[in-house]
């Protein structure tokens, strides 16, 4: 009993850190990984998105699905306004970006504070829990590794089937070639900053009631979100980002369990430099690699 | 403690028709001393501090400088812009020529630091003025006598300090240690502040002790903390471990059994007060069968969860830091987990009881020297003219409180020296200053430099209600006492840790 007990455990405690990852990077895969921004404020848009979802939810009522969708909107817009203001001067000049988006980041933690004070009131985390075998599990945490595999197959589908995701590659691949092609690029770049920064919005909005409300929150999330997406490479951001996080969850958590929360850690980003070391490119541009050998292999 | 526990003063209450003038001490004292004279502290224990004191009340030298470092921006401005405003508070109040009770105790000693100490005790049954208590402090028919001020704040007779207006410059540390290094030369030799109050991490004060030092400075570190500064410039006002783990965890050995697993942040205060906790459990019956010690970045606390829950203990020791590490509680509660728990940093500092949806922290114990919910007439006045100054904040926190009776502190000791002069104001601090703060009363040990505090042990139920089980009322800080520090004697300039006493080696 105790060892599938533990077993158990492990995978849950697997796909929280997993999911818990993912979330992490939601926002800044498009943003980073598709734009090449280095979006030093995406933790400060998941703490947006956190807000928006905590006031929505305690202040006008809303029930907590319905405020996790507002804060995707309302994230989104302000990304929108954060684009055609500022960001879209900055596009291929990486420093400059890195630079300004640090400043946004500052102003809006600091502006958070002056205006909502230290913290806010928590959401409570909805959903009960379940034992087996003096382990228990958070029906929320499962919900959210549901959400975040949906999520995936929700930005493959955006991105493979739809227009704008063939628009939005296309622009990220040669923007003058795809301006010449007579795709819009100036309203490419907006929407899909404002995807990112509406992404971002969510999963804060998700991660919200796991977590303290405070105007600094957001920067627990940046270091987790920056070592998921350069691990996963830009090749192909999405799976990039799905294979980072299912390995570095994979190494953290049993090395967790058995040595505790900082070797937990220390493994996370020792495993992160081994990757980076290995792949250069990332864990997407291996993958990449290997399905073209054997593409290659087999139309030969 | 109990809601209806303030009472009116009795008849033996000394105050009488002299509430301009400080009440404190022995009746002698006052007679012989505050008659129509500035003095506003003047004990048996320090009559060499009394020279000229009635003389220097004439304003001159321009303001008294009050420098105030704390974190008004960035990741500690939670806790920084609450001590900002208890500084802001208490420099209103000495302006408006208010002052807190308090003065040297004398050779009585704690005992004699009441103000009803100068009367034999009253014993008695059914006295409709005075109300009993039983050794649990809970109100008895017949018992201990016991009094309770409405207020604490009385009038100084003095305007600012020694005449002179109290000016408090406090700029912003911005949660950054090299920013307050130069704050802290700043204020040291530009601004030439006549005290410095400052630090809410170990880390910020180590930053700057060597600068304090450097010029000798005095300086007064208000926060709870690790323990163990022995320095002659430094005073501490905040509550240490002997004050604080030690009694929570005899307790919830008592309470709820001996087998304890610790969840620490990974710095030297968690540290070192696992190592107070690993060094004292084992003397009161306890055993610590886990112990994990969390960085401060992590914010996702599924696998520690699971690790408590693999190790089965009877209760949790959390002693977690900052705004990333209280997320464990919410996760600890939506998991299922259901462990009492005990701390000595949450609750009285960040407010978790009013910032997570209960029950998050249902069966949180900790001891604390002081919480906005303590309910004596006294703390509800403090409280009262807190928000009436500062009606936006959202809590009073343990350190607020320490900053707003440290900076009265000052106060009173440069009343007594009779000077700013830096080193004098020092030697009015180991004078055996007291003082009644909201918390209760407090004692600056003189030969550590660190208060003996008013400790209660406060607890949260289901729904976030506090309560109190337990309390003492005074609290020696007693391990740099054991160790053979007196910093009247030997100027030392050090922070002592557990490994150099033999206590901690297991």
């Amino acid at each position: 009993m105790e060892i599938d007990a533990l077993a158990l455990s492990l995978t849950y405690q697997f796909g929280t850190n997993a999911a818990f990852l993912f979330l992490s990077a939601l926002g800044l895969i498009v943003i980073l990984g598709m734009m090449n921004i280095i979006n030093l404020a995406h933790g400060e848009l998941m703490m947006m998105g956190a807000y928006a979802a905590t006031i929505a939810n305690n202040q006008f009522g809303l029930p907590f699905p319905l405020a996790v969708i507002v804060s995707f909107f309302a994230v989104a817009i302000f990304g929108a306004i954060l684009e055609l203001l500022i960001v879209r001067r900055f596009y291929g000049r990486e420093l400059s970006a890195l630079v300004v988006t640090w400043g946004i980041s500052l102003i809006l933690g600091q502006g958070t504070f002056l205006v909502f004070g230290p913290f806010m009131p928590a959401i409570k985390i909805p959903g009960g829990s379940y034992s087996y075998g003096g382990f228990s599990f958070s029906e929320y945490w499962l919900v959210l590794i549901g959400i975040s595999i949906s999520l995936v197959i929700g930005l493959y589908w955006l991105y493979r089937y739809t227009s704008y995701g063939l628009q939005a590659r296309a622009t990220m691949q040669n923007a003058e070639i795809a301006k010449a092609l007579g795709v819009p690029t100036n309203r490419v770049y907006t929407l899909t900053f404002s995807l990112g920064a509406g992404l971002a919005g969510l999963s804060g909005a998700l991660l919200a009631p796991t977590s303290t409300i405070a105007p600094f929150m957001g920067q627990q999330f940046v270091a987790p979100a920056f070592i998921t997406v350069v691990v996963g490479g830009a090749t192909n951001v999405i799976s990039g980002a799905v294979g980072s996080s299912v390995l570095l969850s994979a190494i953290k958590t049993p090395i967790g369990m058995a040595y505790g929360a900082f070797l937990g850690t220390v493994a996370l980003l020792v495993a992160a430099l081994v990757i980076i070391r290995i792949m250069p490119d990332g864990i997407s541009a291996t993958l990449q690699k290997i399905m073209d050998r054997r593409r290659a292999r087999h139309t030969l | 403690m109990n809601n209806d526990n303030q009472s009116d003063q009795p008849e033996t209450d000394i105050t009488d028709g002299k509430s301009s003038k400080e009440n404190f001490g022995p009746k002698i004292t006052r007679r012989s001393f505050l008659q129509g004279s500035a003095a506003v502290s003047a004990g048996i224990a320090a009559p060499i501090y009394l020279a000229g004191v009635s003389k220097s009340f004439a304003a001159k030298g321009g303001a008294v400088k009050i420098g105030h470092i704390e974190d008004l921006s960035g990741n500690l401005a939670v806790y920084g812009v609450q001590k900002d405003h208890g500084a802001q508070l208490a420099v209103k109040e000495i302006n408006a020529g208010k002052t807190l009770k308090g003065g040297p105790v004398g050779s009585g000693g704690l005992g004699s630091l009441s103000n009803y100490a100068a009367n034999p005790p009253i014993m008695g049954n059914g006295d409709k003025d005075l109300k009993f208590v039983n050794d649990g402090g809970e109100l008895t028919e017949s018992g201990m006598a016991f009094v309770e001020d409405k207020d604490v704040l009385v009038d100084s007779g003095d305007s600012g300090i020694l005449g002179r207006e109290v000016e408090l410059i406090h700029p912003d540390g911005q949660s950054n240690n090299n920013i307050w290094q130069q704050l802290t030369r700043k204020l040291i030799q530009e601004d030439k502040v006549d005290c410095l109050v400052a630090g809410f991490t170990s880390a910020e004060r180590e930053a700057i002790r060597p600068i304090v030092d450097q010029f000798k400075q005095l300086y007064i570190y208000t926060n709870q903390y690790e323990g163990g500064v022995a320095d002659s410039n430094t005073f501490c006002t905040g509550a240490i471990c002997e004050q604080q783990v030690i009694p929570v965890v005899d307790y919830m050995i008592q309470k709820f059994g001996p087998r304890v697993y610790t969840i620490a942040a990974d710095y030297n205060f968690g540290q070192l007060t696992a190592a107070w906790t690993r060094a004292f459990a084992p003397q009161v019956g306890g055993e610590i069968i886990g112990e994990e010690f969390v960085p401060l970045s992590v914010s996702d606390f599924t696998t520690s969860i699971a690790k408590v829950q693999a190790a089965k203990p009877d209760w949790v020791f959390t002693l977690l830091v900052g705004s990333n590490q209280s997320n464990y509680y919410p996760q600890a509660a939506a998991t299922g987990l259901e462990y009492p728990m005990a701390s000595t940093v949450n609750m009285a500092q960040g407010y978790e009881h009013r910032r997570f949806k209960p029950p998050s922290l249902n069966r949180m114990y900790n001891c604390v020297n002081y919480i906005e919910e303590i309910p004596t007439a006294r703390n509800r006045a403090f409280v009262k003219r807190w928000y009436e100054m500062f009606p936006k904040d959202p809590y009073i926190g343990q350190m607020a409180q320490n900053t707003y009776f440290s900076v009265h502190m000052y106060a009173k000791a440069v009343r007594i020296a009779g000077t700013t002069d830096q080193e004098e104001v020092k030697r009015a601090f180991e004078s055996g200053l007291h003082l009644e703060a909201p918390e209760g009363t407090v004692f600056m040990e003189p030969s550590t430099h660190h208060c003996s505090h008013y400790i209660r042990l406060a607890t949260a139920d289901a729904d976030h209600n506090v309560s109190f089980v337990r309390e003492w009322p005074s609290i020696q800080p007693w391990w740099l006492q054991r160790l053979g520090v007196n910093l009247v004697r030997n100027k030392e300039y050090k922070q002592y840790i557990p490994d150099e006493d033999p206590f901690f080696k297991s």
